[in-house]
């Protein structure tokens, strides 16, 4: 059976230094200079007060488990390889959230408020995944 | 005059089963669904002016039909104005009955057809379906390349609420437990041979933590229809036509983990405009057909609605009050989770189902002396919650 490769990011422009900056393994995300709210994801105005004078920070990388699941089937066709994986929605200590995976740890020990901190998955030649691991 | 004559009415209702159909066309379940909804209506095929398809997910091609002008064309409508496609995901039909009701209101057109057709149960494959629902909706950017999908999506909700509330996994199965019940009674659905329990739901295979394959909807072909027109014409042409009270929205999220709490969502908002725009409130409902692609949706719609307090849903569900006969009737075609899920159709079925129960055409399943209903839908990864509120009177 050939494997199916995976997504890559479809990427918007304005969100290229993300994804730049993955690939260096930093995490960062936009902060507007305006109303001083982070950022995530990547806009091209501030959501909260529509100034365009945002910039990019890096960000701490730590955060917690705002929720997950442990696939075990029925997964999309490039990730049946991956079962059981981690899906989690993360809450930085930036208050900003972002979807990832949860690894290095058994997936069944992931709970809800679980501490983590980002680690760097490289996905192939052009893309590195921020993923998180239990501290 | 009255403002009240203004109002959306319904005056008919149309459904073909919901299951797999290899041996039919797609086009089948609309025209069926139409003319069924046209002749329930009573009223002569050529006073609709107006055709609302919803949007088919199977295939670009259907769709394309759909949005131009097929169904008019298949039915021989001589005197409609517009054929416009109205499409919001799961929200289709609350979508779809607020500009219909505007077009009545403000006289833009007197008889509104909308219909719902689609084959995904025999159109796709099964891992073609877990496929498409693993990108329709979901930022290809931000969660597609993290193996996100909508079991994932469901559970994610899942497990905050079970966090949140202490809810537990035979709660969760109730739900699935009581849409059966109903099902059972509806000859359109199609678990309707067989009863559910809460063993048979929990020893079924875990998809996404803790949701097992009994606690997923499946998808099927299917279709619905239903026909408006003005309060002051209905009842000249409908014994029991059924009235728009109020309706309430609220938009979330697109990006699914971009959403600030998914163990309720916008239901509360939402609910508080509807049952405020009615005049009513929970306590004068007869029934609840609340969406339910998922069990989670469907018990944290019942609490953010107010028909309950927050982590007490399961335990309406677990004893008997959701059931036939129950006190609180809910979701009464048995739901995505018993009738099946059509894609736009779900919540388009669940609509039917709450005017069908008003107008007193349900058969074995029929709440007694129902005058008042809320129905509610939500599209895509749950990016907004729609509260309709309908009735027989105007309070």
């Amino acid at each position: 059976m050939t494997a199916i490769e995976k997504p890559v990011p479809v990427v918007n422009p304005w969100a290229k230094p993300f994804w730049d900056a993955a690939n260096r393994e930093k995490l960062v995300f936009q902060h507007c200079n305006a109303c001083s709210k982070n950022i995530f994801y990547p806009r091209i105005a501030c959501p909260d007060c529509f100034s365009d004078d945002l910039e990019w920070i890096e960000a701490s990388g730590k955060g917690r488990v705002y929720t997950y699941t442990v696939v075990e089937s029925n997964a999309p066709s490039a990730f049946v390889d991956d079962m059981p994986y981690v899906v989690a929605i993360v809450k930085l200590a930036e208050g900003i959230q972002l979807l990832s995976n949860i690894v290095g740890c058994d997936p069944h020990s992931v709970v809800c408020e679980m501490p983590v901190e980002v680690v760097f998955e490289r996905l192939n030649n052009e893309f590195t995944l921020p993923k998180f691991r239990p501290i | 005059m009255d403002k009240n004559a203004k109002r959306a009415a319904f005056i008919g209702i149309g459904e073909v089963p919901t299951g797999r159909f290899p041996e039919t066309a797609a086009i089948y379940h609309a025209i069926e669904s139409a003319k069924l909804a046209i002749r329930d209506a009573g009223i002569d095929k050529d006073e609709i002016d107006y055709v609302m398809p919803t949007a088919s997910l199977y295939s670009p091609a259907f769709n394309t039909e759909l949005v131009t002008c097929r169904i008019v064309e298949e039915l021989g409508l001589r005197n409609v104005n517009k054929n416009c496609q109205v499409f919001a995901g799961g929200s289709s039909s609350s979508c779809g009955l607020q500009l219909a009701s505007s077009l009545i209101e403000t006289g833009k057109a007197k008889t509104v057809l909308f219909v719902h057709a689609d084959r995904l149960g025999t159109g796709v494959t099964a891992q073609g379906g877990i496929d498409l629902f693993s990108t329709a909706g979901i930022s290809a950017e931000w969660e597609v390349p993290f193996g996100q999908h909508y079991s994932a999506i469901a559970a994610l909700a899942t497990n905050r609420y079970k966090f949140e509330t202490g809810c537990t996994d035979e709660e969760l199965s109730a739900v699935c437990v009581s849409n059966r019940k109903w099902a059972r009674l509806n000859p359109n659905a199609f678990f309707n041979k067989k009863d559910l329990s809460i063993e048979e739901v929990m020893a079924s295979k875990m998809l996404s933590t803790p949701l097992r394959a009994k606690q997923s909807n499946m998808l099927f072909d299917g279709g619905g229809a239903f026909v408006l027109t003005s309060a002051e014409r209905a009842p000249d042409i409908c014994p029991r036509p059924v009235y728009l009270l109020g309706e309430g929205g609220t938009v979330t999220h697109f990006v699914y983990s971009q959403e600030p709490d998914v163990s309720r969502f916008g239901w509360a908002r939402a609910g508080k405009k509807a049952f405020e725009q009615a005049g009513l409130t929970p306590r004068d409902m007869d029934l609840a057909e609340i969406y339910d692609s998922y069990p989670i949706y469907q018990m944290i719609g019942l609490e953010e609605l107010g028909f309950c307090e927050r982590g007490e849903a399961g335990k309406l569900f677990v004893s008997g009050a959701t059931w036939p006969g129950g006190s609180l009737p809910c979701t009464t075609n048995g739901g995505m989770l018993s009738q099946g899920h059509t894609g736009a159709g779900g919540a388009v079925a669940l609509m039917i189902e709450a005017v069908r129960q008003l107008m007193g055409k349900a058969g074995d399943r029929q709440v007694r002396d129902a005058r008042f209903a809320v129905e509610t839908a939500t599209g895509g990864t749950y990016m907004d919650a729609q509260v309709t509120v309908l009735g027989t009177e105007i309070p």
